[in-house]
């Protein structure tokens, strides 16, 4: 992103956030010196949160819209088979170091292509697949009733299919958040920062403190990334829709 | 650093291959190893839940829930928390990648074994096996192409991880990765990573054709 990014490469590698040997996992995360400023928690939160949110909004807009009218369909059954076996083992450390030469020599830098690609695949499985299914799922009766009450295709798919799918697709997308989420840390050993870095810095100073303080960042945002995600789950399915699930529970 | 010149770093230099092969190979050894002792312990841990689990049937949430949460949290957070009480040391390696792999392990046993149909425990009862003997010789067999299944997500998604316990030094091929990052040299990286991706799959295909020999019914069932 920045245009003085491959040269200092080094620089973020090695970065060395000075934090002193003695200072207390507590006394990081509870001291405001650490939160602000560049290199601070907020900002590498930031950057975190960031590339997780694009990643996981270029993957919903690819994959809903792709996998709703292959189910509408009904293409590419065999899609399915296939990326339920390939989604748990995206190997994302691995695509993304493949990047990162062609990155460089494209001009674009160490940072943050190839980690946005790499994450991206394995963003996309689990909401193609809910999303596949959601809309496969949906009884076929209610189709047909839709249609006979002068629903075009259209109408079908956003009003019927999806819209009766909302839950499952909801929950394709909160996985893959949680999934890119926790994945994104390996950013900050391939040339990056975000939230990852002070587990990175904490290894390399050989600081316990940094190091643990950095794991409880990491893995407090990912559980975050969840609940929110459940949360919003639950908020965002049309009132229909919610109507019918408050029905059935009586 | 600069980078440098293109010329001198192509993606993949055949000459360093060559003259590093020991290095590779030393890699590829520990890679093999991690995947192997974690995807062992994991399996292990995950058969004593999974009997748990089945025998238990009100314990099968709690169990599941458990690994589904062990499951989310991140990898480097998982090596971050154990490097100050276990070190850099291939234990802070082996935990985690074995707890990632209890979650698929877990949940395609359980699957396995409530796709048996009760016809046939029925049957097994009823030709007098002992409870013991219905679990080994007809429920467990029956349940093994899942169990199969399960195996081979869990030994693909560990070769990837492994590359990501290069942080806490523990080798494999991510240590060939991170190496090629900090001198921005390429060639290293493009072998790290292509040849995980190639053991991944080369682990997937033995797995795949060991459990086609461990279940030769599922074939006979298919062609008739």
């Amino acid at each position: 992103m920045d245009p003085a990014g491959t040269d200092d490469v080094t620089a973020t590698l090695f970065g060395q956030a000075a934090v002193p040997r003695d200072v207390g996992v507590f006394e990081f995360l509870s001291s405001s010196q650490y939160w602000t400023g560049a290199g601070g928690i907020l900002t590498s939160l930031w950057d975190t949160v960031v590339l997780c949110g694009a990643v996981a909004l270029v993957a919903t807009l690819i994959a809903v819209p792709l996998a709703t009218m292959l189910a509408h369909y009904g293409r590419g059954e065999l899609s399915v088979t296939w990326i339920v076996t390939l989604s748990r083992a995206v190997p994302t450390f691995a695509i993304a170091g493949l990047l990162v030469p062609i990155s460089l020599r494209r001009g674009w830098g160490f940072e943050p292509w190839p980690i946005f690609i790499a994450l991206l695949l394995l963003a996309l499985p689990p909401i193609y697949l809910n999303t596949y299914t959601a809309v496969k799922d949906v009884d076929r009766g209610v189709v047909d009733a839709a249609r006979a009450m002068g629903f075009n295709e259209r109408h079908v798919v956003f009003r019927v299919e999806m819209a009766l799918g909302t839950a499952v697709i909801l929950a394709g997308i909160r996985v893959a958040a949680v999934q890119v989420v926790a994945t994104e840390p390996i950013r900050a050993f391939l040339g990056g920062d975000g939230l990852g870095r002070y587990v990175r810095d904490g290894l390399g100073q050989n600081n316990d403190s940094l190091l643990l303080a950095g794991a409880i960042l990491v893995a407090t945002l990912a559980a975050l990334t969840g609940a929110l995600f459940g949360v919003a789950q639950r908020l965002a399915l049309p009132p229909g829709v919610r109507r019918l699930a408050r029905a059935r529970d009586r | 650093m600069s980078i440098v010149a293109e010329a001198a770093n192509p993606i993949i230099r055949w000459e360093w291959v060559v003259d590093e092969w020991d290095q590779i190979r030393e890699a590829l050894v520990q890679h093999i190893e991690l995947t192997v002792l974690s995807v062992a312990l994991g399996s292990l841990v995950a058969a004593i839940l999974s009997a748990i689990a089945l025998r238990y049937r009100p314990m099968t949430s709690p169990i599941t829930g458990f690994a589904g949460f062990l499951y989310t949290i991140p990898s480097v957070a998982l090596f971050g928390l154990l490097v100050p009480y276990f070190g850099l040391t291939r234990t802070t390696a082996v935990l985690p990648l074995a707890m990632y792999t209890l979650l698929i392990l877990v949940t395609n046993t359980l699957a396995g074994f409530d796709a048996v149909p009760s016809a046939v425990r029925d049957a097994a009862d009823g030709m007098g096996l002992t409870p013991t003997q219905r679990v080994l010789k007809v429920e467990l067999p029956l349940a093994l192409p899942y169990i199969i299944a399960g195996l081979r997500i869990a030994v693909v998604s560990t070769v990837g991880l492994v590359t990501v316990a290069a942080i806490i030094g523990q080798g494999g091929l991510g240590r060939l990765i991170l190496d090629g990052l900090r001198r921005t040299f390429w060639t290293p990286m493009t072998i790290g990573a292509v040849l995980s991706i190639v053991m991944a799959l080369l682990l997937d295909g033995l797995i795949y054709g060991l459990g086609r020999m461990a279940t030769p019914w599922t074939q006979r069932a298919r062609t008739t």
